[in-house]
């Protein structure tokens, strides 16, 4: 009690340092999340597209008006320089130019190709698969059917069928994506804050002076040091169940479900990691001045390698392979997994079961390591 | 009497090199045994050795009977410890460091409040209790570092030098507050250079250089190893040679130095030498101001045994 009362006295006398620190993290946290939200959204677009049409037959009438259909045609000043300057400021994405007598080649089955001038954009490679597959129709109806305007109604019909897709999936996925970018996020944010809080109180703790005063003392340094553990298990919960709050806030729609459910195991084992790492970093450090930057290392740069930041389907492999060895990893990892389950069968746990285990085989080798170390702390040469 | 502490053939190195040589003795209960030594002469090593803070390459340490190791909380029960250095904690106040330490042994919270305020009292720091650490002066930041170490009334109590750059006034508060624990039964073991304090407080004195016992014995029993019986200064203002040369070949006299219009006569053997000095300057009818004789200090029989000064 005598620990764990110095303990709150301690994190009392720094709650300044200690709330500006969480604070800071979690609007960062949030503002990044609300910037990030625009990421799923998406709009229908049509290619902005040039035709130069020197054919005055059906065929390339029904292409152009095909153009019309699933494009934005483009009307600029007739010559090359103002083409070629549409072009490079993209004001048109794609440059279609249809030969003279292209119509009356096509049916007589000659092999013409349409010359095209393209950007290397989106658009562009858009417009052109609509060119593609005009021309792929229209060649296969080419060969057997003889007669204009017949071809042209075939081409016609089969470009204007389409495919019914029925979307099965009932999965929020908006806010499933928000709700794993916030919990992802949320690990630097809490793994920087226990480092840097934790560090902060056991620094005190393990000054040479009040170490050496500890060890000589009546009561056990192992217990004294499971009682700090505790301490900071709960320092740490207070902190985790403020973030939860925070997330019923920002996506109750999925905190109040299954996936809810599994973020929070998912948060709560990571935190419990994060407390054992923070409590052998914090037993390792012994300058004050050295806390920031371990910070920096262990947190920050864990989850750059780890997707916290940046997507883990961006990262190189051999980042990914050095992300193995951080806790980090198997908790965005886990968040990816929880957003994509449709149903919450064994098989599909599975993976996150075992991604559980390993952050808690992480705590207990972080928990042996900090043993070793504070033994070799109870002499002082 | 029985014994409290026994160290035997106790050796500690640092790579290779000897702080602690082969060093053994007890210390019996109830007595102040005091540890004096220069810096450096291993009174630290020996303490903390005895307080198995650091592992050593061999002897033997018993502590109420018991051997003492790491795992030994029976015994660290007993034991209170002031270290050299000011060790409380900056963010808690005098009374929440108190508190603290003794909570490491008491867990009664009601005689933990009694004790607390027990030690307060010791040290006179009764008025600061909400004092942080930094607030206080360097002689009260001392004291409370006392009261930190022996506010759970410790049968055996180590002092390792808790005077050192005190003030007067603080010195004398710590120096009859440790009186006050010995006379309360705890038996103490005090490291310390200043020859003066280990006159007024210690019944038994070991003197250590580079990790050895060099004497052993009562503060009295020491001065008797000395050469020199009687030292006599004389503030005397442009003493010639000549009569530096016949002060010399006076009787009984060892040596004689004069500097800065002092001159220092010390005797080997004899009593009341002062009184033939006196004679002397009479019959040369040389003026002088003031003449005073004092016994041989600690610090002549460390200078002679060891040819350095206690506090090089």
């Amino acid at each position: 009690m005598t620990v764990f009362k110095a303990f709150l006295k301690i994190l009392n006398r720094n709650k300044g340092i200690v709330i500006m620190y969480t604070v800071i993290l979690l609007v960062f946290g949030v503002t990044n999340m609300s910037t990030n939200n625009s990421n799923n959204l998406f709009t229908a677009s049509k290619p902005s597209v040039l035709i130069v049409n020197e054919d005055n037959g059906n065929i390339s009438k029904n292409l152009v008006k095909y153009f019309n259909e699933n494009s934005e045609i483009k009307k600029i000043a007739n010559n090359e320089e103002a083409r070629n300057d549409a072009l490079f400021y993209q004001d048109v994405s794609y440059i279609i130019y249809i030969p003279k007598n292209y119509s009356s080649d096509f049916l007589s089955g000659k092999n013409i190709t349409l010359d095209i001038k393209k950007t290397d954009t989106y658009n562009g490679a858009y417009a052109e698969m609509l060119l593609n597959r005009y021309l792929n129709v229209a060649n296969i109806y080419q060969k057997s059917v003889s007669d204009e305007n017949e071809l042209i109604n075939k081409i016609n019909e089969t470009l204007k069928k389409e495919v019914k897709v029925e979307v099965t999936s009932k999965l929020n996925t908006g806010e499933l994506d928000k709700a794993s970018f916030y919990y992802n996020f949320m690990s630097y944010s809490m793994l920087a804050c226990l480092i840097y809080v934790i560090c902060l109180i056991l620094q005190v703790f393990n000054q040479d002076k009040i170490s050496k005063r500890n060890i000589i003392s009546s009561t056990n340094y192992k217990k004294s040091n499971r009682i700090l553990l505790l301490s900071n298990f709960l320092y740490s919960f207070v902190l985790w169940l403020f973030y939860f709050i925070v997330s019923m806030f920002i996506v109750p729609e999925v905190i109040f479900s299954m996936h809810g459910v599994l973020y929070l195991i998912n948060s709560f084992i990571f935190m419990i990691t994060c407390i054992t790492l923070s409590f052998l970093l914090g037993n390792l450090i012994r300058n004050k001045n050295a806390i920031s930057g371990v910070v920096n290392v262990v947190a920050l740069g864990s989850s750059f390698l780890c997707g916290v930041f940046v997507p883990v389907n961006l990262l190189p492999s051999f980042v990914l392979s050095v992300a193995h060895i951080f806790p980090t990893f198997y908790y965005v990892e886990g968040n990816t997994l929880i957003s994509s389950l449709e149903d919450f069968s064994f098989i599909n746990l599975k993976p996150l079961f075992m991604n559980f285990i390993i952050m808690i085989i992480f705590c207990i080798v972080f928990i042996i390591l900090t043993n070793i170390v504070s033994k070799k702390r109870q002499k002082i040469g | 009497m029985k014994k409290v502490i026994e160290v035997n053939n106790l050796t500690k190195e640092y790579k290779g090199v000897k702080a602690v040589d082969d060093l053994s003795f007890d210390v019996n209960e109830g007595e102040i045994l005091g540890l004096l030594g220069p810096n450096g002469s291993g009174k630290s090593t020996t303490i903390n050795s005895i307080l198995s803070l650091l592992n050593y390459k061999s002897g033997n340490i018993k502590i109420f009977g018991k051997k003492m190791d790491t795992n030994a909380y029976d015994i660290k029960s007993k034991i209170g410890v002031v270290f050299q250095d000011v060790a409380v904690f900056d963010e808690l106040t005098v009374y929440e460091n108190i508190d603290y330490f003794c909570g490491l042994y008491i867990t009664d919270k009601n005689k933990r409040k009694q004790y607390v305020s027990d030690a307060l009292d010791l040290v006179g720091l009764k008025e600061f209790t909400k004092f942080r650490p930094k607030q206080l002066s360097g002689g009260l930041l001392r004291r409370l570092n006392i009261a930190c170490g022996i506010a759970h009334k410790p049968k055996l109590i180590f002092l390792d030098e808790p005077t050192v750059a005190v003030d007067p006034q603080s010195r004398n508060n710590i120096l009859d507050g440790i009186k006050k624990l010995r006379d309360n039964g705890a038996t103490i073991v005090y490291t310390t250079h200043y020859m003066e304090e280990v006159e007024i407080l210690c019944d038994r004195v070991i003197i250590i250089d580079k990790g050895k016992i060099i004497a052993t014995g009562t503060v009295d029993e020491l001065k008797n190893l000395s050469n020199i019986k009687e030292k006599v200064t004389v503030e005397v203002l442009d003493l010639s040679d000549k009569y530096i040369e016949e002060i010399m070949s006076l009787k009984n006299v060892d040596s004689v130095i004069y500097q800065n219009n002092e001159l220092f006569v010390t005797y080997k053997k004899g009593k009341n030498n002062i009184v033939e000095m006196i004679d002397y300057f009479k019959n040369k009818r040389i003026n002088y101001s003031k003449i005073f004789v004092e016994r041989p200090t600690l610090n002549d029989v460390f200078l002679e045994l060891t040819g350095k000064e206690l506090r090089d």
